[in-house]
C-alpha cells in the first residue's frame, strides 16, 4: 500500500475550493436557524398552549429524526408534492443549495431554540422577582434582565451547536453539492486514494472547528466577566 | 380612599387572608393593619409563614381569599393594580439579588428609568445620592460580584429606595451574610426607621427587633400568634407557644 | 399511501438492521467512552494525550467523512495486510455494518467520554470518604459508592448519546448498508413516491427515539426515587 504524504498537502488547495460553499451554507443556515430558533423558543415559554404544543412538535420531530432523513425528504421528496411544485417557494427548493439551507436551518433552528429555552430557565428566579418588586413589567423583566443573562448562559451549549450545523453541511455532498465534502468524494472517485483525501479534508474541519472553539471561547470570556455562575 | 378607623393613617391591611400552596395552608385567616411609620418585625420558626406574608403583599404570592389593601389599592388578579401597588412598595431580598449583568449604579437606575420614564441623567444623580445614603457611593461603576456580601445588600436596598416607595419590606435581608457584614446592614435600616420609613421586616435579629421595632409580630404554622410592642413582647410573652420559640431563640 | 404496499416487510427488515447496528455501537459507545474517559482522569500525561486526540478528532470531523475514512479505509488497510500473505487478492470488501458501527461506536464514543469523564468528577468526594473512612475497600467503594452515583449523573447524557447512536445509523447507507433509507431509495426507483417513502422512515426513525427517550425517562425515575421528598 502506498502512503502519498504529499497528496494529503496537495490536496488541500482543491478542497478549499469547497470552502464557500460550506461557509455559506453554515452562516446562512446559522442565521436563519438562530431566527427560527428565537420564534420556537417564545413560542415554547408563551404559556399558550396553541404557540406552545405546535412548537413542542416540532421541536420533538426535528431532534428525533437523523438530519440526513430531514435532507431527503426536502430535496428528494418534495419535488413529489404538487402544491410544492407550484408554488413560489419551488424556486428555492428546485435547487440543491436552496434545500440544503432549508434542511439545516429547520433541523438547527429545533436544538437551538432548546438551548435557547435552557438559557432562560438557568436565570435565577430572585432577578425576577427583584424586578417585579421594582415594578418592572413583564415585557421588561424579559428584555433588561432575563435575556441579557440567558445569552450568557446559552453560550457554551451554543457554540457546541455552531460547530454541529458546520459538521452537517458535510451532508450536502450526499445531495450532489460541491462543498468540500463532495469535492473530496469526487477527487477519491478518481485517484482511488481515499484515506490521504479524507485526511486532508479531516484537518481542514479540524483546523475550522478549532478556530470556531477558540473564537466563542474568547467571547464568553467577555460577556461573562463579572458574572460568577 | 384608605381606611380610617385608627388615628394614624393604615396603610397596609389584610382581612382574614388565607393562602395555600396545594395541599399545605401557609397563611390562615391572617388579620393584620399595619399604620404610616409603623416598624414591624414579623419573627416565628422556619415555614411559619412570614415571608410568604410579605411576599403577598407585593403580589410576589397569590393570596388565595381575603383582602389585602396597599396605600388605598386593593390587590387583586388586575395587573394595575398590581403595578400600583408595587410603585409604592420596596422589597430586599434574603439573597439581595442585585442584577449581576449591570453596574452598581446601573442596578439602581433601570427601575426608574423604565417604569417612571425617569431621564437618564436625573436617574443617575438620584441613583448616586442613594448610594451616598447607603454609604458607598464609590463601588457606583462596579459590578455586584465585586463587592461584598454586605455591601451588595446596601445596594439592594438602595435599589429599592430608588423607587420612592412609602412603605419597605424586609424578607430576612441579614440571613445570608457572615456575621460580620450584618451590622452595616442593620445600621442602614435603622437610619431608614428613624427616618419615618414604614417598614415590615422578617428577621431573626432580635436586638434590631428591641430597638428599631413599634410592634413585634410572631408567627407559627400561617398563623399570628402574638402581637405587642418589643418591651412587652420580649418580658411578658403571652403564648405558650410564643415562650417556647424565644427560649429557643435567645438561649443560646 | 397505497404505494407502500408491499414495501412492509422490507422497511420492517431495514428497521431491523437499524436496531442491530444501534446494540453493537451502543456496546461499543460505552466501552470507547469508559476507556477514553479512564485515560483522561489517569495520571500517565500520555494517556491523556492520547484521549484528547481522540476526543477533539472524533468530536471536530462530521461523522460521514468518518464514515467514508473507515470503509474505504479499512478496506484498503485490509487488502494491503491481506496482500502480504496473499498478494493474488485485489480487494478485500469490508462489511458496511462492521464499518459503520465501529466507526459510530468510536464517534459517540467520544463524547460520551467527556460525559463519563464528567460524571465521574461530579462524584461527591465526601462520599468516597465516608466510605474509606468506614474501612469499605477502594474496589468495593468504587462498586457501591461511586459507580452508582456517577451513573445517576451520566444518564440524561447518556440519553442523548443513544439518540445521536440511532440517527447517526442512517448515515451508514452512505457507505451502502441496507437499511431503511437503502429500501427507500429502492422503493422510490419502484414507485416514484420519494416523499412517501422518506416519509416513511423518519417516522420509523421517530418511532424509535421515543422509544428510547421514554426508556430514560423511565430509568431517570427509579434512578432517583431515592431523592423524592416524602409528602
Amino acid at each position: 500500500m502506498n502512503f502519498d504524504f504529499s497528496l494529503i498537502i496537495s490536496s488541500i488547495p482543491q478542497l478549499l475550493e469547497g470552502l464557500g460553499l460550506t461557509f455559506q451554507l453554515w452562516i446562512f443556515s446559522g442565521i436563519f436557524g438562530l431566527l427560527l430558533a428565537i420564534v420556537l423558543m417564545l413560542m415554547r415559554i408563551s404559556g399558550k398552549w396553541y404557540l406552545s404544543a405546535p412548537a413542542m412538535v416540532y421541536i420533538y420531530i426535528f431532534r428525533g429524526t437523523p438530519i440526513l432523513v430531514q435532507l431527503f425528504i426536502i430535496y428528494h421528496g418534495l419535488p413529489q408534492v404538487e402544491f410544492i411544485r407550484e408554488s413560489f417557494l419551488w424556486v428555492v427548493l428546485r435547487e440543491p443549495f436552496g434545500c440544503g439551507i432549508l434542511a439545516l436551518t429547520l433541523n438547527t433552528g429545533a436544538y437551538v431554540s432548546e438551548i435557547l429555552r435552557g438559557g432562560v430557565k438557568g436565570v435565577p428566579k430572585g432577578l425576577g422577582e427583584a424586578g417585579a418588586a421594582l415594578g418592572l413589567s413583564k415585557m421588561h423583566r424579559f428584555i433588561y434582565i432575563t435575556t441579557p443573562l440567558a445569552v450568557r448562559l446559552a453560550i457554551p451549549a451554543y457554540s457546541n451547536d455552531v460547530i454541529s450545523l458546520m459538521k452537517s453541511t458535510a451532508l450536502v455532498s450526499t445531495i450532489t453539492l460541491l462543498d468540500m465534502m463532495g469535492i473530496a468524494r469526487v477527487i477519491v472517485s478518481e485517484t482511488y486514494a481515499p484515506y490521504e483525501i479524507f485526511i486532508s479534508l479531516m484537518i481542514i474541519y479540524l483546523v475550522i472547528t478549532w478556530a470556531t472553539q477558540k473564537a466563542f471561547a474568547l467571547f464568553e470570556r467577555r460577556m461573562s466577566r463579572h458574572i460568577i455562575q | 380612599m384608605s381606611l380610617a378607623n385608627t388615628a394614624p393613617k393604615t396603610v397596609i391591611s389584610l382581612q382574614d387572608v388565607d393562602k395555600y400552596f396545594g395541599e399545605f395552608h401557609a397563611l390562615r385567616k391572617i388579620n393584620l393593619t399595619v399604620a404610616k411609620g409603623e416598624r414591624i418585625v414579623i419573627c416565628g420558626p422556619s415555614g411559619s409563614g412570614k415571608s410568604t406574608l410579605i411576599r403577598c403583599i407585593n403580589r410576589l404570592e397569590e393570596h388565595n381569599s381575603g383582602k389585602i389593601i396597599v396605600d388605598g389599592h386593593e390587590l387583586t388578579d388586575q395587573v394595575k393594580d398590581i403595578d400600583a401597588v408595587r410603585r409604592e412598595v420596596g422589597m430586599v431580598f434574603q439573597n439581595f439579588n442585585l442584577f449581576p449583568h449591570l453596574t452598581i449604579v446601573e442596578n439602581l437606575m433601570l427601575a426608574p428609568r423604565l417604569v417612571r420614564k425617569t431621564a437618564k441623567a436625573e436617574a443617575r444623580k438620584h441613583a448616586m445620592t442613594l448610594l451616598e445614603r447607603v454609604r458607598i457611593p464609590e463601588q457606583a461603576d462596579k459590578y455586584p460580584s465585586q463587592l461584598s456580601g454586605g455591601q451588595q445588600q446596601r445596594v439592594a436596598i438602595a435599589r429599592a429606595l430608588c423607587m420612592n416607595p412609602a412603605i419597605m419590606l424586609f424578607d430576612e435581608p441579614t440571613s445570608a451574610l457572615d456575621p460580620e457584614m450584618i451590622n452595616e446592614v442593620l445600621e442602614v435600616m435603622t437610619d431608614l426607621a428613624k427616618e419615618g420609613m414604614t417598614m415590615i421586616c422578617v428577621t431573626h435579629e432580635m436586638g434590631f427587633a428591641r430597638s428599631v421595632a413599634d410592634t413585634v409580630v410572631f408567627m407559627d404554622a400561617g398563623e399570628i400568634v402574638e402581637r405587642n410592642t418589643p418591651e412587652e413582647f420580649f418580658k411578658n410573652p403571652q403564648e405558650e407557644r410564643t415562650q417556647k420559640f424565644l427560649k429557643q431563640i435567645l438561649s443560646h | 399511501m397505497e404505494s407502500l404496499t408491499g414495501w412492509w416487510d422490507d422497511f420492517f427488515w431495514g428497521s431491523l438492521v437499524v436496531v442491530q447496528v444501534f446494540f453493537v455501537s451502543l456496546v461499543l459507545m460505552v466501552f470507547f467512552g469508559l476507556l477514553g474517559s479512564a485515560a483522561k482522569l489517569s495520571n500517565s500525561k500520555a494517556l491523556q494525550k492520547i484521549a484528547n486526540g481522540y476526543t477533539i478528532v472524533f468530536r471536530g470531523t462530521p461523522e460521514i467523512l468518518i464514515l467514508l475514512l473507515f470503509y474505504f479505509g479499512s478496506a484498503i488497510t485490509l487488502t494491503a495486510i491481506v496482500n502480504v500473505f496473499d498478494p493474488s487478492i485485489k480487494f478485500v470488501d469490508i462489511d458496511p455494518f462492521w464499518a459503520g458501527s465501529i466507526a459510530i461506536g468510536l464517534i459517540v464514543g467520544a463524547y460520551a467520554t467527556e460525559t463519563f469523564r464528567g460524571a465521574f468528577l461530579g462524584v461527591d468526594p465526601g462520599q468516597i470518604e465516608a466510605s474509606r473512612a468506614l474501612g469499605i475497600s477502594n474496589f468495593n467503594t468504587f462498586v457501591y459508592i461511586r459507580i452508582p452515583a456517577m451513573w445517576r449523573l451520566a444518564l440524561p447524557p447518556f440519553g442523548n448519546h443513544m439518540l445521536s447512536l440511532i440517527k447517526d445509523t442512517a448515515l451508514i447507507s452512505v457507505i451502502g448498508l441496507q437499511e431503511t433509507m437503502f429500501v427507500a431509495e429502492q422503493a422510490t426507483a419502484n414507485t416514484g413516491e420519494p416523499f412517501v417513502m422518506y416519509l416513511a422512515v423518519g417516522i420509523i426513525y421517530l418511532s424509535f427515539s421515543t422509544i428510547i427517550t421514554l426508556t430514560v425517562m423511565g430509568y431517570e425515575k427509579y434512578g432517583n426515587k431515592h431523592l423524592e421528598v416524602g409528602k
